[in-house]
């Protein structure tokens, strides 16, 4: 509540009147029973409320489906419809689905003022090598960490277990070669760490042929 | 010859014989090894001199490139039947080329990487009542690289919580006082529990830091079993130590 005018203090009528139009509101506010809230009356509704209520985790177009008791191809159609009408430019966030799993996140212009918000903000790095093996990993998956090795020419063990930590990568499965040695794939969290819907958005690799100018190779 | 320092990082040997075909303006699709091997050698060397340890796969690939030399060096037999096996030039080209590939292709993909920290969401929205009703009959043991993660979750909902806060406070605690601290709270907490309830009387990074610590070592001793969730939250019961 608004704290009163110390005692004392002379109002005039005017400032009488508006202090007593002012108190009205406030009461009214807090009491009333906000029926300008419609309740949604749409699947497309409450799928956003979902979105909001998973935040970053996010959800999975399976789970969403199965939530709101529809086929996956209606699923998508809502969160199609979703995306279109956040994709506009009067809304400060907007739906992606890297990996197949929805969640609103901000709108880039919005970063800029974040940062003035929140100060600095430290971002998160991966190394050079940490990239060469992530890369490796998402064109060849699954692959083995020898495969790996032999690509890059060094020992891949240490990074393969930051990876796995930073859940970028997970193991899925065994290989049927001597050893069975475990393979590693990419995770929802790779996927979206790179803006991947799936993996087939991976830029092509470049193709080196004798018939080339060598400059290209090295830029 | 006058005194260079090389300060170039490689990420191993084939980023190294991809610098030194470049910096020769060797022909990779006409190899010539021999450069190549003496660069390679002359690079070796110089880490050497400038006592920097030369990490032992650069030796691995440098004992490829010498084998090629020598073999060159010795007459070959006529019916020396090695059609079958691949030449170890093509081999190397070979690979260089793949791993050139995929060193050009992560040029792109960083920029994405970079690009996407500009967007941010919010952390999940749950009701921990619920989940504690769910995970209660369900305890396994994690390993420690699944609680390394379950604690950076935890450190960035610190960040998350309190961004406009900043404090600047010197407190001491060692991991053994709250150990006790813990211990003596434990009588008053739920039979499971989240990280969560266990740093309500924690207010910054330190004490979460040092809890984190004293949980470790609660659990080396069986004071505290931890079982971590598919959300990464980390969950607590009274191991078989707890009188």
């Amino acid at each position: 509540m608004i704290e009163e005018f110390e005692i004392g203090q002379e109002m005039s009528e005017e400032d009488k009147q508006r202090w007593h139009d002012v108190q009205d509101m406030i009461s009214r506010v807090e009491t009333e029973d906000h029926e300008d809230v419609a309740q949604p009356t749409n699947m497309e509704a409450i799928v956003e409320g979902l979105l909001y209520i998973v935040g970053e985790d996010g959800a999975k177009l399976e789970q969403l489906a199965s939530v709101i008791d529809r086929s996956l191809e209606d699923t998508k159609i809502i969160l199609e419809n979703i995306r279109t009408k956040y994709a506009a430019e009067t809304f400060g966030i907007e739906l992606v689905g890297y990996g197949s799993v929805y969640k609103f996140i901000s709108k880039k212009a919005v970063f800029p003022y974040a940062q003035e918000l929140f100060g600095a903000s430290k971002q998160n790095t991966l190394s050079q090598a940490a990239l060469e093996t992530l890369a490796i990993i998402a064109y060849k998956q699954p692959i083995t960490r020898v495969e790996i090795e032999e690509l890059r020419g060094v020992s891949a063990e240490v990074m393969l277990r930051k990876l796995l930590a930073r859940n970028l990568i997970r193991e899925a499965g065994r290989s049927e070669a001597v050893g069975r040695p475990i393979l590693y794939e990419v995770t929802e969290e790779f996927m979206d760490s790179f803006k991947l819907y799936t993996l087939n958005e991976l830029p092509d690799l470049p193709e080196y042929s004798k018939d080339e100018e060598n400059d290209n190779l090295f830029e | 010859m006058g005194f260079e320092v090389e300060t170039l990082k490689f990420e191993g040997p084939l980023d190294l014989m991809l610098h030194l075909i470049h910096e020769q303006q060797l022909d990779i699709f006409d190899l010539d090894m021999a450069v190549l091997t003496d660069q390679y050698i002359n690079y070796l060397h110089t880490m050497e001199e400038l006592h920097l340890e030369v990490e032992s796969e650069y030796l691995v690939e440098l004992a490829t490139l010498i084998e090629y030399k020598s073999k060159k060096l010795l007459p070959k037999k006529e019916d020396e039947a090695d059609d079958d096996l691949e030449d170890p030039k093509d081999k190397l080209v070979r690979r260089l080329l793949e791993y050139q590939k995929y060193k050009e292709v992560t040029k792109t993909l960083y920029d994405s990487f970079v690009e996407r920290q500009d967007q941010l969401a919010k952390p999940v929205s749950f009701d921990e009542i619920v989940k504690l009703s769910n995970e209660e009959d369900n305890k396994i043991e994690g390993d420690p690289y699944d609680l390394l993660k379950a604690m950076n979750k935890v450190l960035r909902r610190l960040q998350l919580s309190r961004p406009l806060d900043i404090k600047f406070t010197q407190k001491e605690l060692s991991p053994e006082d709250r150990i006790l601290e813990i211990k003596a709270r434990l009588r008053d907490l739920p039979d499971t529990f989240s990280f969560d309830t266990l740093i309500e009387d924690c207010d910054n990074i330190h004490e979460y830091v040092i809890t984190f610590i004293a949980i470790l070592d609660m659990a080396k001793d069986h004071y505290l079993t931890f079982t971590i969730d598919d959300n990464d939250n980390i969950w607590f019961s009274r191991g078989t130590n707890h009188d």
